[in-house]
């Protein structure tokens, strides 16, 4: 067996279709400017169709046009809100393929780097149990919210972006990147959670949160130890997690702004052992995007254009 | 009767409470001497270790590339478990005299074994659960639970008496694993065709295990064990 893989090299079985990776990796480096983020995703509106056919997200490609992940991906959960059900199991979804995807990057981390000290092979061991029955835990709640795998497409862009072949930078991308927005959503669905009395929901996602900021706190851990007595490698360790962060803050949807969708689970990560510096920082990271206005903005354009094409179409084929 | 708590200088001076042997309450009809010395018992828990390691790192390069995800999820406690086998070994260790950095020591008895391990590992692509599993769950783990029973019904049942703890506990958990091996596989080769590849890899797998030795290197067998 090879070390170190692609993330097309994935294994699914057949109910789940894949997502270009390249659609959230544009979102994060959007610019605040409406009509760029507009002609950016017209440009992508073909394989974003292409890729929601079939699938639970078409409704919502639907009604909302090449844009909808910037409308989903920017409101907060609000359980009063159009589409309320869609957008809660499309988040309900993306945690699932993302628990997947840190089960497979933590199980890798094994096989990738036979000569790791053992107690960083150990520490990946547990995080596969966890990440595992975390797996489990989504698939009940999925059903649970009336949902089932494979609903919607994955974008398998979490194990790109954080697969390093460098173990420092795995855990940094892993346990701190993958592993820290976790903490971030958790929190956030516990608080939906709280809204709407889902008691299974709170207590269960609590658990996981609980078990994500151990994993935290060995990604933590095993990036000074790899990187002890080697500044240099330190510093591209920590470049890589910057990056890996400003991903992951999908434009500023996870971040401290005040209309972050998502916002930052301060007390979480600093029980998981980051500092108020690395706080300070992801703060500054994820802020840097367009705003919700600006976002809002280019939703409601495209949703407009897209209505318009879609009846000049029907109009011209009757 | 001496009506003494505690025993004095002379013969008169002794305490009134009865004599019983160290193996009499509960009756322990254990004997001394076994058939490994602490230098074999060392290696052998190092060559567990190997197996146990090796095992546990396969695994984890396989979760990634089976599609089954119900075997990935499965896969994920086994691999904890293993690891927690591996880790109780090396603490093993340093108690046989190999000194306190040997807690992450692991040896292979051979090269054709450490071939033979590698060879559990090759299957790579997501159309071969069957060879991967069947590999670990009707190969290995079986082969791993005899010679650890072996190992404590030969071991000397009292001065090993923690290894045996350690092995007694591995088995049990071994056995589960087995079990869930065995239905998903049962599951997974449900007509000729794949119940064909399942006895072929378990075959040419056994073979290899057959020559290399097994974990310790000597063809140890439940007859050989019996005589």
């Amino acid at each position: 067996m090879k070390r170190f893989i692609d993330h097309e090299e994935l294994a699914r079985d057949s109910r789940f279709i894949r997502q270009d990776a390249a659609q959230a990796n544009v979102i994060s480096s959007l610019p605040d400017d409406v009509e760029t983020v507009v002609n950016v995703f017209e440009q992508f509106g073909p394989m974003i169709e292409a890729g929601v056919r079939g699938t639970s997200a078409e409704p919502l490609f639907e009604e909302l046009g090449p844009g909808f992940m910037l409308t989903v991906l920017n409101e907060p959960l609000d359980p009063e809100a159009p589409a309320a059900l869609s957008r809660l199991l499309l988040r309900m979804h993306g945690i699932f393929v993302g628990e997947l995807q840190a089960l497979e990057g933590a199980a890798r981390s094994l096989w990738d780097f036979p000569d790791a000290p053992w107690e960083f092979k150990m520490n990946m061991a547990r995080q596969c149990w966890d990440e595992a029955r975390h797996l489990q835990i989504f698939e009940k709640l999925l059903v649970h919210l009336g949902g089932h795998v494979g609903m919607y497409p994955e974008s398998t862009f979490l194990f790109e972006a954080c697969c390093s072949e460098d173990p420092a930078m795995r855990v940094a991308g892993v346990n701190r990147g993958l592993e820290g927005l976790a903490c971030d959503v958790f929190r956030d669905m516990i608080r939906f959670a709280d809204k709407t009395g889902d008691e299974v929901m709170k207590q269960a996602v609590d658990f996981v949160l609980a078990d994500e900021i151990t994993h935290v706190r060995f990604g933590s851990e095993w990036v000074k130890e790899f990187t002890k007595g080697d500044p240099e490698h330190l510093k591209r360790t920590q470049d890589f997690r910057r990056e890996v962060d400003k991903r992951f803050s999908f434009g500023g949807a996870r971040s401290d702004r005040e209309d972050a969708a998502i916002p930052i689970a301060r007390e979480d990560r600093l029980e998981a052992g980051f500092t108020e510096d690395e706080l300070q920082e992801l703060s500054e990271i994820s802020g840097i995007g367009p705003s919700k206005a600006t976002l809002t903005e280019a939703a409601q354009i495209l949703r407009d254009r897209y209505h318009e094409t879609r009846d000049a179409q029907k109009e011209e084929a009757s | 009767m001496s009506e003494r708590m505690y025993p004095g200088l002379t013969q008169e001076e002794r305490t009134g409470f009865a004599p019983y042997s160290a193996f009499d309450i509960p009756a322990d009809l254990r004997e001394l001497h076994g058939r490994y010395d602490v230098e074999a018992t060392a290696l052998r828990v190092r060559n567990f270790r190997y197996a146990e390691e090796w095992m546990m790192m396969m695994m984890g390069g396989w979760i990634a590339t089976i599609p089954e995800i119900p075997v990935k999820t499965g896969l994920g406690k086994v691999i904890w478990e293993t690891a927690q086998a591996a880790d109780e070994l090396g603490k093993r260790l340093p108690e046989l005299r190999c000194g306190r950095k040997s807690l992450e020591a692991s040896e292979a008895p051979n090269t054709a074994f450490a071939d033979f391990v590698q060879e559990v590992s090759n299957p790579e692509t997501p159309d071969l659960t069957i060879e991967k599993l069947s590999g670990v769950f009707d190969v290995l783990i079986p082969h791993l639970v005899e010679i650890y029973e072996i190992h404590n019904r030969e071991t000397d049942a009292i001065c090993d008496a923690p290894t045996i703890a350690i092995l007694e506990d591995m088995v049990r958990r071994k056995h589960q694993h087995i079990q869930w091996g065995q239905e998903v596989l049962d599951a997974l080769c449900d007509d000729a065709e794949t119940q064909k590849r399942r006895r072929d890899r378990a075959d040419q797998l056994s073979g290899l295990l057959k020559e290399s030795g097994g974990v310790t290197g000597v063809l140890e067998t439940v007859q050989a064990s019996l005589n």
